[in-house]
């Protein structure tokens, strides 16, 4: 007999309530590709202060909270709206001093989370040796270190390891005990997911536990690293979702436009975010025909 | 109908096509090529079609072997995956791939680059208050500490070409010779630079940057008047070869919109 399944689901609403301000985390997605915007309006909605977050490289979503004053503090590789120009709320709060970037590589970051999951204080890397990004730093005393290897004798970065408060991931889809999925590529989401001392997963759909039991071998974040399950369909908006739907370019272009101004971002958060009650009436507010038009082809995935 | 092997005439083609066709031919047959989006993408996916169809492309976000057909906007793009041998993660491509040394090539771009190739994409200005902030390293540090040899694409100008970048993002040569060694670096470092006026490649004994080609119609005193650096000239510098019919002829196909290669007829 088969014991019973363990029900991690809980709202978007409550979710994000689980976060106080000052916490730290570990933010999911890279790139255009399944970042947690539907959890990025309602940090905004909820008037969350100042959150630290971990990334590789983030777009519109860690821009629009930056723009609501929601983080004060990024420790990432690449921030900008690809595409189309440097993302414009960051650089904003970066020149009013209410924002710091503390700089690091893709890889550093990707290890910094490897290093959180397997539980060790620091990994080496053969990147930034050289460079300012060893040499200068923002607000972090030990930023990087380099040593000479014990065993070879060589060269070696070392960068901390993370384990914030919270890791954040979208994915495609999940059971309700957290057994996730992630069609397409998966950036730093399977060490991301694993380092965060409470992981949310949040999921275009939830799936029975059965369809994923069938086929353990797609799963890539088991549910022992899972701590709530929150379904949220089209949570990635306007941004992409392999084989769910692509991104709304018409949309990120017209953010990128109106939000190079302090009161044109001013609106765009008052009519797409806090002015709008959830989640649901945010994808009412898109269209259901806006949406549709958007609808991943097969085979393509997008 | 033209010979598609014959050479296209000044006015045939664009500057940025000129780009492209150098990046594309920067990329030999069966090699491991790293490419972000924009230019360098296009020039992977024009080499591929051309005279390096085992060449295997591939994409920080995870994107191994990609065989895209539709442009992409993001690294990280789902349009990538088309008929990709592998949808993995950063630690996959950054890490196993390019840091354990399977990188033949890899492209980045630039906003400032010295005459060792060192590579500023971070601030602009002082770092304690920049005028600019830009977007920062990426795997823009990672492809041009590990990958063997660096290809960067960039527009050129006196302020992007400097003598003090203003941040360190991505180690070229360093100090000279033995800067990247002594730093503790794994790859080979830049081989060569693609810019709007002229390509660019590195002294061996020196590694400082060299005058390779200049595009038809700039004259060698076009590219020192645009250069901010001390650029080696050698006594005779080529004429860039001009695109042929046939790389112009897939080029367009590539990017049919002219998302990042604006048609130029």
């Amino acid at each position: 007999m088969e014991g019973e399944v363990e029900d991690k689901r809980i709202t978007l609403e409550e979710a994000v309530k689980l976060v106080p301000d000052g916490a730290h985390l570990f933010w999911g997605g890279f790139g255009f590709q399944r970042p947690p915007m539907a959890f990025a309006h309602e940090l905004v909605r909820q008037g969350k202060r100042n959150l630290t977050i971990y990334t590789c490289g983030s777009e519109i979503d860690i821009d629009i909270l930056a723009g609501a004053r929601v983080v004060s503090k990024f420790e990432l590789a690449f921030f900008a709206i690809e595409g189309i120009g440097l993302a414009p709320n960051i650089q904003r709060r970066i020149r009013d001093g209410s924002v710091q970037i503390e700089d690091y590589t893709n890889l550093a970051m990707a290890l910094r989370f490897l290093g959180g999951a397997l539980g060790v204080p620091f990994m080496p890397i053969k990147s930034m040796l050289g460079t300012d990004l060893v040499t200068r730093s923002k607000f972090k005393p030990n930023k990087v270190k380099v040593i000479e290897c014990p065993f070879t004798g060589e060269k070696v970065a070392l960068v901390p390891s993370v384990n914030p408060d919270f890791s954040i991931v979208h994915v495609s889809r999940v059971d309700r005990e957290g057994n996730a999925q992630i069609d397409g590529i998966k950036g730093e989401d399977s060490e991301g997911a694993r380092a965060g001392k409470k992981t949310i997963v949040l999921a275009e759909e939830i799936v029975d536990t059965e369809f994923i039991r069938s086929n353990p071998d797609l799963t890539v974040i088991p549910n022992i690293y899972v701590t709530y399950v929150v379904e949220c369909p089209w949570g990635s908006y306007p941004m992409m979702v392999y084989n769910y739907y692509d991104y709304d370019m018409e949309h990120i272009r017209m953010y990128y436009q109106q939000c190079k101004t302090e009161e044109g971002w001013q609106k765009y958060c008052e009519e797409y975010i806090t002015g709008v009650e959830n989640h649901m009436e945010f994808l009412k507010k898109i269209g259901l025909e806006r949406l549709l038009k958007l609808k991943a082809r097969k085979p393509l995935g997008y | 109908m033209q010979n598609l092997k014959e050479h296209a005439k000044p006015g045939e083609y664009s500057t940025l096509e000129l780009m492209a066709v150098c990046g594309a031919r920067a990329i030999k047959n069966g090699e491991v090529v790293f490419v972000g989006t924009g230019l360098p993408m296009v020039a992977a996916m024009l080499a591929k079609r051309l005279h390096a169809p085992k060449a295997k492309i591939v994409y920080e976000a995870g994107f191994i072997d990609s065989n895209a057909i539709d442009i992409a906007l993001s690294i990280a793009d789902s349009r990538l995956e088309y008929r990709s041998s592998a949808a993995i993660g950063l630690i996959e491509t950054l890490g196993i791939l390019l840091q354990g040394g399977r990188v033949d090539v890899g492209f980045v771009g630039a906003a400032q680059i010295d005459e060792y190739g060192n590579i500023n994409t971070t601030y602009i200005g002082d770092f304690e208050s920049p005028k600019v902030r830009l977007p920062g390293s990426g795997g823009g540090n990672d492809i041009v500490s590990s990958a063997k040899r660096i290809v960067i694409v960039m527009k050129h100008e006196k302020r992007k070409t400097v003598k003090k970048l203003d941040y360190m993002t991505s180690p070229g040569h360093l100090g000279g010779p033995d800067g990247r060694k002594n730093a503790g670096l794994k790859g080979g470092g830049p081989a060569l630079v693609v810019t709007n006026l002229c390509q660019m490649d590195f002294d061996e004994k020196t590694k400082r940057i060299r005058l390779k080609t200049v595009h038809p119609g700039i004259s060698v005193e076009t590219v020192l008047e645009n250069t901010g650096f001390n650029l080696i000239v050698p006594e005779h510098v080529p004429e860039t070869e001009p695109p042929t019919y046939e790389e112009l002829e897939i080029l367009r196909s590539v990017d049919p919109t002219g998302i990042y290669i604006p048609r130029s007829t």
